[in-house]
């Protein structure tokens, strides 16, 4: 044992920077830092996206060097048509709007999942396997029994969220009580998650009747969440009941989070969890309980996917929203506020890109191609500084070890 | 409207995607990238003229096909894609304009699908079993607009409506595949070509487009042998349980390695892995034991792989086509020409819609007799002599 | 090669951390850069490393003016700096460690290990450093790891060696022997500016003394005309206590029983092998001893961070033995924690938030589930106003507050409560002047008002100075009870060594 392992001399270096764990997920930043960079990540990301939109224009390309006023010109028109659409797509019609939300609600619901981990101090990758299990049990409730919708409907979310909590609270316990790192147990869940939807699919619990392929019986219409819009009787405005589940379970978060004890200690125990055994708190069920309660999320997002959408579920009825949840959280700060506005965001870039695809050649791709550069312009902080010459927290933060004794 | 900039959008994402160490499919696409400029020009190389072209065009307004792709997306090297070869072909005899929309999830289906009818496509064709009840939906909700599902039936003759569709569904026609023929006819020439006496098969997900390749492999050699009195082991597919050997995903090259080892260790000379790209790691692992001495074959699938999958001519056998593209190029003729869907389509030996392929390099390999047989017995269950369904 | 500093000004927004700071270091001496945690001596030492750089002032070596953009800049011009953290990497050698960016390379991109090994061995012996070229970073101890820094530095051939707070790591008999290595570097030539806040310390080695005060340059002495407290109050600005004014104890009732006490620790290994000791209320008991030999996991059993393997823990009679910590917490025991960082506070909570720590759970912090904010804000703002915890507001991050400040929120944390029992260990450990006097009046007040107090500490002048009984702790066990008024700290040194005298 050697002596004074922890210098703790002289002014703190703790405050003068940010960790990698705060600059990525954003807890612990103060508030304006904590959206600038996100706000610049995502124009810069547009930006970006435009000019590959350009530099992909093979036509306007050739026209370049022999004319390149009509190339530009094009190029212009490509880059224009692509946004006109991604915003009329997302937000131009009512029924762009309900695409949005549409797309926005297992978004912000997983996001939420994510973020509640990374407040605890605990990257939950397993989102997606979650919403797969709260999905099969929201499913299985939403064929299952026969009451009426008051009744169903709720029963059908609470089953999802109790299967993700279940999905999600074994990592928590193995971290708990073996240490087991949750990253690697979650991303092991997912895969069993998968493979046993596909199994259960098949299963004569679930499989529709007279199927061969992997497709459910369809759930109860007293299961199905209620539509927005029901009294327009317009099928393709398929906005629902979701939307309002996740803004609930947002503030719900946030009330958890800020408000209750229980929340004090989910960030305590994220923040420093031998600081939370000092305090008297059972860092073991805390771990467990962050788990539980990212799991009864995910778990709800899933249910949303078959209760709101599909009234069916087939292999990939989760997509990758699991995946999405964490650039979500991220882009969101890992704060309830910032995964509504980000899952909004990413909503309506799905909804516009949709429309993007019918009414130009550009390819569904690009979508991608902008979310992922969001992710990588949030996790270079460094990046955003330097183009944008913010001078964020870090200077500013370490003005206040000046006050002394 | 071709959309060529999808290759190069489609790279650029992959590459995003990794440097964002994001944990999303993105292999997959940088794979599929490249190969899809060879498909599009052997889908090309095949058909017509570009004179012919001219002159349909100057007929009038070009019809509207369109595909909604499943989320494998257009250029999934599998079904999406040869479906989407029969669209260019269309376009290409009849002057068509297709178009596709790619769906990034399932519930992008039925809006993709929506948006096609609000463009007043002329047939609309949706790629796989997945997209079953939403074209089931769409279609009882727009009597008018034409559909066409691959590899899911929709009314068969004789048996009627296959759930979710209904009686009422004669605005869709399904494309099926009697895939079991053709594989019936591969198993009886693996079994008459092994020199184990071990041949083996293993699947993507237990799905009927698939098993039922697995099925008629299984079969074919099972024929073989109470023709011979031969006794020829069939691993990876059991005929009485319906079940097998699966990887359970339509992606990963090194299950399709790992899949092929297996077998190999087991015995097996000749390997049929019916699981899209997975069937590629499966043709590497082969070379891999055949340049360590070992002489085993491969099978292919859907198309005749020693174009698709030049790589692995110098061990693939013969390959088991599903022409899907000639299903779609039948439909959108049906179209254009009768001004109907038709009857649900069937894939047979008997109307080329499934075939053996030629044996290529293997040609001095498959003895005369065989190869005789292989053509009598092609006869034989076109005039329903044999059953390929035990 | 001299250097020298004229007229440096930073700013941060709201704060003046250097205002025209002048200094000069001549080769061949030793200048003491004294300061309390925030005058601004980290600050000055990154300008003068090219980590900020200056708003005003220049920088002159050898009488040039010289910009510095980076780091690169100054070791380039022969600064060499050792930080209090060591940017070390464990798993690679000394010499590894050494060359890492500059590498010696015989061809293109072929390390010349060899050539590495003998430039760090030569400079080990040249100086006296005596460190092993192929020894494992990890494997070596804290002071050992320092020489490293020390030759990383020289094999860049700095004229100038900046130390940054270098004794703080170290244990006083390496602290010794990193004196000796620092006066063999001024007679080879080198000018050395050593940053401290330790009054004893810059006394005994600096040349030159220059004390900094807010940023400012307060005055420079030499150390034969100055005495420590002449130096206290340079640097705080006013006269410091320094030595602690304290009533004789007035024991009363037996609040802590420690009976036979066998902890392990994690790797299960005996660490305390039968405690048995009792502290009444009224009294300060302190257990002094070298680090290691049992200390910390004494005070984690008796504060229910660790469960004892053996033996009973009674406090005011009750048997509390396998206690978690909350129920230590509920039978009014206070624990300062011996890592503050680590244990004591949450860093990313608020000066508010971490003022609750331990009481969050109930009224008045807490309705049920419910957080009270108002009432929480309330008690925040009463502890800073009643300890003096210098922070511009109860909301921010207490990562931001310097470490006296930090020490004080848990004091005001442990101390505002009913308390009976005070467990603090190494209370005042890295904290300066001003801090210090301030804790220990803290804990003599909690003791004179009835509170039972222990006090571990690896400081000897500390514990002698607080403490009415003063047990030694060796190898696991309490070697010696000792009244701290009839010994000298030699004879406690010895009974620390586990000799008997």
């Amino acid at each position: 044992m050697s002596t004074g392992e922890e210098p703790q001399v002289s002014e703190p270096t703790s405050g003068e920077e940010a960790s990698l764990f705060e600059e990525l997920t954003g807890v612990g930043l103060e508030w304006r830092t904590a959206i600038l960079v996100p706000a610049l990540a995502v124009f810069s990301a547009m930006v970006v996206g435009a000019i590959i939109i350009a530099v992909t224009d093979i036509d306007a390309l050739r026209l370049l060097g022999t004319n390149p006023g009509t190339a530009l010109a094009e190029m212009w028109d490509s880059i224009w048509g692509a946004y006109k659409w991604l915003f009329l797509g997302s937000m131009g019609s009512l029924r762009a709007v309900s695409e949005t939300l549409v797309q926005a609600t297992p978004l912000i619901l997983a996001g939420l999942s994510v973020a509640i981990g990374f407040r605890a101090g605990l990257f939950n990758i397993g989102a997606q396997g979650q919403l797969l299990v709260g999905g099969m049990f929201a499913l299985f409730v939403g064929f299952s029994i026969h009451v009426p919708v008051y009744l169903h409907v709720p029963l059908a979310l609470l089953a999802g969220a109790l299967g993700g909590a279940i999905w999600g609270a074994i990592p928590g316990l193995l971290k708990a009580r073996t240490g087991a790192h949750e990253v690697i147990t979650t991303i092991m869940m997912n895969f069993i998650a998968l493979r046993l939807v596909d199994y259960y699919l098949k299963s004569s619990w679930y499989q529709a009747a007279g199927r061969d392929d992997p497709v459910s019986k369809p759930i109860e219409v007293s299961a199905q969440l209620p539509k927005l819009f029901g009294f327009l009787e317009r099928s393709d405005v398929r906005a629902h009941l979701g939307i309002v589940v996740a803004l609930l379970a947002a503030y719900g978060v946030y009330w958890l989070l800020f408000k209750t004890t229980v929340g004090y200690e989910f960030r305590a125990v994220g923040y420093n969890p031998h600081g939370a055994k000092y305090a008297g708190m059972s860092v073991t069920w805390l771990i467990v309980g962050v788990m539980a309660v990212a799991g009864a999320l995910a778990g709800l997002a899933g249910s949303d996917r078959i209760l709101g959408v599909l009234h069916r579920g087939t292999p990939g009825f989760a997509g990758t929203i699991g995946f999405d949840a964490i650039t979500l959280a991220l882009l969101g700060r890992s704060h309830p506020w910032g995964v509504v506005a980000s899952g909004l965001l990413f909503g309506a870039l799905r909804a516009g890109g949709q429309e993007m695809q019918v009414n130009t050649d550009i390819s569904l791709d690009l979508i991608l191609v902008i979310q992922a550069l969001i992710v990588v312009f949030i996790a270079a902080p460094a990046l955003i500084r330097a183009i944008y010459r913010v001078k964020t927290a870090r200077e500013a933060e370490r003005l206040t070890t000046g006050w002394s004794t | 409207m071709l959309k060529r900039r999808l290759s190069v959008v489609a790279l650029l994402a992959a590459i995003a995607l990794v440097v964002a160490a994001c944990g999303d499919d993105t292999t997959e696409s940088t794979a599929a990238t490249t190969t899809t400029q060879a498909a599009t020009t052997t889908a090309a190389a095949t058909t017509t003229t570009a004179g012919e072209t001219t002159t349909t065009e100057a007929m009038g307004p070009a019809a509207l096909v369109c595909q909604v792709s499943d989320t494998g997306g257009i250029d999934d090297k599998s079904f999406n894609e040869t479906a989407w070869n029969g669209m260019l072909q269309a376009q290409e005899q009849f002057g068509v304009e297709p178009q596709f929309l790619e769906s990034t999830d399932a519930t992008d289906y039925r809006p993709n699908i929506d948006s096609f009818i609000a463009q007043g496509c002329d047939v609309i064709i949706t790629v796989g079993f997945l997209l079953a009840d939403d074209t089931a939906a769409a279609a009882a909700d727009n009597p008018e607009q034409l559909f066409a599902i691959i590899d899911y039936p929709v009314i068969i003759p004789g048996v009627g409506p296959i759930a979710p569709f209904t009686e009422t569904s004669t605005n869709a026609r399904g494309l099926n595949f009697n895939t079991n023929e053709a594989a019936f006819l591969a198993g009886y020439l693996a079994a008459g070509m092994t020199a184990t006496g071990v041949i083996g098969t293993f699947g993507g997900i237990n799905i009927p487009p698939v098993t039922t390749f697995m099925d008629g492999f299984a079969r074919g050699a099972a024929y073989y042998d109470s023709v011979k009195g031969t006794t020829t082991t069939v691993l990876g597919w059991d005929v009485e349980a319906q079940d097998g050997l699966f990887t359970g995903n339509f992606d990963s090259l090194d299950d399709g390695r790992a899949f092929a080892q297996n077998l190999m260790d087991e015995g097996a000379d000749i390997i049929l892995p019916v699981a899209g790209p997975v069937g590629l790691g499966s043709g590497a692992a082969i070379q891999d034991a055949n340049a360590g001495g070992a002489s085993v074959m491969m099978i292919g699938v859907d198309a005749d792989m020693f174009f698709s999958a030049p790589d692995l001519q110098d061990v693939l056998l013969t390959s088991i086509q599903k022409k899907i593209d000639a299903a779609v190029l039948n439909t959108i003729s049906n179209v254009l020409v009768l001004g109907a869907l038709g009857n649900e389509y069937f894939g047979t030996l008997a109307n080329g819609g499934v075939d053996l392929a030629p044996f290529h390099n293997f040609e001095s390999a498959v003895p005369a007799e065989l190869a005789a047989e292989l053509v009598q017995l092609k006869a034989d269950i076109i005039a329903g002599n044999v059953s390929v369904s035990g | 090669m001299e250097l020298q500093l004229r007229g440096i000004t930073k700013r941060f927004p709201g704060v003046l951390a250097n205002d025209r700071v002048d200094l000069t270091v001549r080769p061949g001496e030793i200048l003491g850069l004294l300061g309390e945690n925030g005058a601004g001596k980290t600050t000055l030492m990154n300008i003068l490393y090219g980590l900020y750089s200056a708003d005003e002032g220049e920088i002159l070596v050898d009488g040039v003016p010289r910009t510095f953009s980076g780091p690169g800049d100054a070791i380039a011009a022969g600064i060499g700096m050792v930080h209090q953290h060591f940017m070390l990497v464990p798993v690679f050698t000394v010499t590894e460690n050494v060359v890492l960016g500059v590498e010696p390379t015989r061809g293109p991109g072929i390390i010349n290990m060899r050539q590495a090994r003998r430039d760090v061995a030569e400079i080990s012996s040249k100086y006296g450093l005596e460190v092993d070229p192929d020894a494992l970073i990890e494997s070596i101890p804290v002071g050992v790891q320092q020489r490293v820094e020390i030759i990383k530095v020289l094999f860049r051939d700095a004229e100038v060696l900046v130390f940054d707070e270098p004794t703080a790591v170290l244990t006083p008999q390496e602290v010794e022997e990193f004196f000796g290595i620092l006066r063999g570097l001024r007679d080879a030539g080198k000018a050395i500016v050593f940053i401290t806040h330790k009054l004893k310390e810059v006394l005994e080695i600096s040349d030159r003394i220059c004390v900094l005060r807010r940023g400012r340059t307060v005055g420079e002495r030499a150390p034969g005309e100055v005495d420590e407290a002449t130096l206290a109050e340079m640097m705080v600005g006013r006269p410091v206590e320094l030595v602690v004014q304290k009533a004789p104890a007035r024991p009363g009732e037996v609040v802590l029983e420690v009976d036979d006490l066998m902890v392990f620790d994690d790797r299960d290994h005996p660490r305390v092998k039968g405690v048995t000791m009792s502290v009444r209320a009224g009294e300060i008991v302190g257990v002094a001893g070298v680090q290691g030999n049992g200390q910390t996991e004494l005070v984690e059993a008796l504060t229910g961070m660790r469960h004892p393997f053996s033996g009973a823990i009674r406090v005011l009679g009750e048997v509390v033995t396998r206690e978690s910590p909350r129920g230590y917490h509920q039978r009014h025991v206070a624990h300062v924690p011996e890592d503050r960082q680590r244990a004591g506070l949450v860093l990313g909570f608020t000066v508010a938030e971490n003022l609750i720590l331990d009481s969050y759970y109930g009224e008045p912090f807490s309705h049920w589930i419910r957080m009270d904010w108002d009432a929480i804000r309330g008690t925040g703002r009463r502890l800073v106003e009643e300890y003096d915890i210098r922070t511009p507001s109860i909301e921010i991050p207490v990562s931001n507050l310097s470490g006296g400040n930090q020490q004080k929120v848990i004091v005001a944390r442990e101390f505002s409560r009913d308390v009976r029992l005070i467990i603090a260990s190494q209370p005042t450990r890295g904290l300066d002047v001003g801090s210090i006097e301030y804790i220990h009046e803290r804990i003599i007040r909690q003791r004179d008002t009835g509170a039972a107090v222990v006090i571990v500490s690896t400081e000897l002048d500390e514990v002698m100075a607080l403490a009415d009984r003063l047990l030694v702790m060796f190898g696991g066990r309490i070697v010696a009870d000792l009244d701290p008024t009839s010994v000298t700290s030699a004879q406690v040194g010895l009974y620390m060594a586990g000799a008997t005298p």
